[in-house]
């Protein structure tokens, strides 16, 4: 076993090793093929190969001196659009002379600027359109302003299928040397789901116990991993708790940093399991989606996570009556 | 954007804080004495009521003496099980960067267990083992869960500052904040509050935040009612009125910023509509909003705040159909606020680790921290050999594998085969 974080190094370096997002993978080779690139945006949830798709794009792009050519800016590290600005600017003055006459940015985190910003961002872009192409990488595209999108590609990752991600693990655990039950790589899709860096980080956390992986080490790995109780906060809200659950809402949120995007997955995939009538399953189900749009347009998660554990609350209620 | 003057205006130096003088004597001269050696008691007891500056004087000392101050509150340690995990810093005095440690246990009143059992055993037996001085804060130092552990504390009671004192801090603030004070204003919201400076200032902000001045009737109104109902006239509209029309005037009285009170709001909807589809109706009113904030944000179109405003003044009221009247129900201060100021040393050391990786591994820090730190935390604590490569990987300092691995034989063990 190598002693490294094996997310990084089985992240794969050219478009032809990603193992999903097929029809992303066929348009950014297309990209490749006529030697240009347009600004994209890079949407979707974590773990799906935003920014690996970036980084292969650039190798694939310049060849293995990708690295002179390329730029990785985090918009919620850096200091605001002035390194953006300064960066873009230093890239203008050195600019290659080889074939390709552009660098190319990678801001992740893009969702993350402020509306102000943004606007900087996009004066940027246009003024820099010549010398620097910009590859915005984050998790909702409708915290990006509309001029900006218009200005862009748009490119949606999607969670990994079943298929993809055991492909990618099989692979990483036979070059490890891990003992895996199969009951183990289900148990990691089941409560990765697609997110392909949180099943990397999961299956080297249970490996690094030293025996062989049933669903039990994968469980346990991660109940450590992730202290909060997403099931639990959906009970104390159905039992007509709502203050109570909002409260544990908060801790997830505020204190362990979880996603919207997260936690509504998981409570989507809880409220299947729960013993109730097959037909609120459904009911909330289009609750959850709604809530869910409402969060990749952008809107706050708090909130709106709130509106949907007082929806749970009165669902609670009225099952209690019978409805 | 909207912080708390409680957090904003904390005391930041010995000087700054109000009353207590005698409490700081007995404090200064016991830390002091671990200069000279570890002194008999190993653990200094603060109590007192709420928001009489306890934890403040703990940060401010700390601050003066230029120690390190490693603060954990109850949500950190309610069971044995979380003490075990930072024991192992309180078995060091000096840290790496040769400053003096103190450990600070907050809200002492949250742990479970006795003197033999859980949490409480944890602290003491922490305590009988410790390096550096450590500080506890409880609001009862004599419930009896605490009787064993008494017994190894220096006891320091802190006792409510004096109206004046409470007056003399309301002023500061008011000077920071640019706004001309009425003396009487100030004594009123200070008599009212109890003595206690943090609801003090809580107080302060909800009137004065915004406005250049503050006259005796700005608050005179305060003096009519109990300061539980110190609450404002606008929430008392929008979670009463009964039709559209009365519950939108709040809004152009309310002569209050939209975005804290939209948090107030959505603070209070719960308290105020017990109904579970009451509630429903009305957070579903705050969500849609919220939806059109983010409109504004994206769009920058200002017109569409009206229907901000429509949702969380009319659509809060009109969603009050069942809840049963239950008489006069106390507003309060939006949590989320306090939420983001809590646990902020252990962002920060999540931040520093949370650089390293992102050195490594092409994520924000942030990210870095939720996402990838809670698995290189199993490891630490699973595997040692694993562990130090990976902590060679992403070059962490001895602190930081401290922090993550927890326990102190397994940083041992890490550091051993860092070295091979």
């Amino acid at each position: 076993m190598s002693y490294e974080m094996w997310a990084e190094k089985y992240r794969p370096k050219s478009l032809g090793e990603m193992v999903n997002q097929k029809e992303i993978v066929e348009r950014l080779k297309s990209f490749v093929k006529a030697k240009n690139i347009p600004h994209c945006i890079f949407a979707g949830p974590p773990g799906t190969g935003k920014t690996t798709g970036a980084l292969c794009l650039a190798h694939d792009f310049y060849g293995e001196g990708y690295r002179e050519h390329l730029m990785e800016l985090n918009a919620s590290d850096e200091r605001g659009i002035n390194v953006v600005r300064e960066t873009v600017k230093t890239f203008a003055r050195t600019r290659s002379v080889g074939e390709i006459p552009f660098k190319i940015m990678i801001l992740d985190e893009a969702d993350n600027m402020t509306g102000d910003a943004q606007q900087a961002l996009r004066r940027t872009m246009e003024r820099f359109t010549e010398t620097c192409r910009f590859i915005l990488i984050c998790n909702y595209s409708g915290k990006i302003i509309e001029p900006i999108q218009s200005r862009c590609a748009p490119f949606r990752f999607t969670y990994l299928s079943r298929e993809d991600q055991y492909a990618y693990l099989r692979h990483v655990i036979q070059k490890e040397n891990v003992k895996m039950l199969d009951e183990g790589l289900n148990a990691i899709f089941e409560v990765c789901g697609g997110d392909l860096r949180r099943a990397v980080n999961t299956l080297q956390a249970a490996a690094s116990a030293g025996k062989p992986i049933n669903a039990d080490t994968v469980y346990s790995v991660v109940g450590r991993a992730n202290p909060a109780d997403v099931r639990n906060m959906i009970e104390v809200a159905m039992k007509g708790d709502f203050v109570g659950a909002r409260e544990k809402l908060r801790e997830m949120i505020l204190k362990y940093g979880l996603a919207g995007s997260d936690i509504i997955r998981q409570i989507h995939i809880e409220i299947f399991r729960f013993n109730i009538p097959e037909r609120w399953k459904i009911k909330l189900a289009d609750t959850i989606g709604e809530i869910d749009f409402r969060l990749v347009q952008g809107a706050d998660e708090e909130v709106q996570l709130s509106a949907l554990l007082a929806r749970l609350t009165e669902a609670g209620y009225e099952m209690k009556r019978g409805v | 954007m909207y912080a708390a003057w409680t957090v904003k205006h904390k005391p930041r130096t010995i000087s700054e804080v109000v009353g207590n003088e005698e409490a700081f004597q007995k404090l200064v001269s016991w830390i002091n004495s671990w200069n000279k050696g570890i002194p008999k008691k190993r653990a200094a007891f603060l109590y007192g009521p709420p928001g009489v500056g306890k934890t403040v004087a703990v940060e401010a000392l700390a601050h003066d003496l230029k120690m390190e101050l490693v603060e954990k509150n109850a949500s950190d340690y309610r069971t044995a099980e979380a003490v075990k995990r930072f024991a192992g810093l309180a078995s060091q005095y000096a840290t790496l960067f040769g400053d003096k440690r103190m450990i600070l246990l907050d809200e002492l009143d949250g742990i479970t267990g006795t003197a033999d059992r859980g949490g409480v055993r944890e602290v003491i037996e922490t305590i009988k083992n410790a390096r550096c001085p450590v500080v506890l804060i409880a609001n009862n130092a004599y419930d009896p869960r605490f009787s064993t552990l008494r017994k190894y504390c220096l006891l320091v009671e802190f006792k409510k500052p004096t109206i004046l004192q409470v007056m003399k801090h309301l002023k500061k603030v008011c000077a920071i904040e640019e706004i001309m004070a009425d003396e009487r204003a100030l004594r009123l919201i200070a008599e009212r509050s109890g003595r206690d400076v943090r609801s003090a200032v809580n107080d302060l902000q909800a009137l004065a935040q915004g406005r250049r001045q503050l006259a005796y009737e700005d608050v005179a109104w305060l003096a009519e009612r109990d300061r539980k109902e110190v609450i404002f006239n606008v929430l008392r509209t929008i979670f009463y009125a009964r039709d559209c029309a009365e519950a939108k005037r709040a809004i152009d009285t309310a002569d209050v910023d939209p975005d804290m009170l939209f948090q107030w709001v959505y603070e209070n909807a719960p308290y105020q509509l017990t109904d579970a589809r009451d509630l429903a109706k009305a957070m579903e009113a705050l969500a849609r909003a919220d939806v059109y904030r983010g409109r504004i944000r994206a769009t920058q179109d200002w017109a569409l705040l009206r229907y901000v405003f429509d949702l969380m003044t009319a659509g809060v009221a009109l969603s009050r159909q069942r809840t049963k009247p239950s008489g006069w129900v106390p507003f309060r201060f939006p949590e989320r606020v306090r939420w983001l100021a809590r646990s902020k040393q252990e962002r920060e050391m999540q931040k520093l680790i949370g650089m390293k990786i992102r050195r490594r591994m092409h994520v924000s820090s942030v990210q870095a921290a939720k996402e990838i730190l809670p698995y290189i935390r199993v490891i630490f604590e699973d595997n040692a050999e694993m562990a130090a490569g990976i902590a060679k990987w992403l070059d962490l300092d001895e602190d930081m594998i401290r922090y993550i691995a927890g326990n102190e034989s397994q940083v041992k063990a890490i550091i051993k085969n860092l070295g091979s």
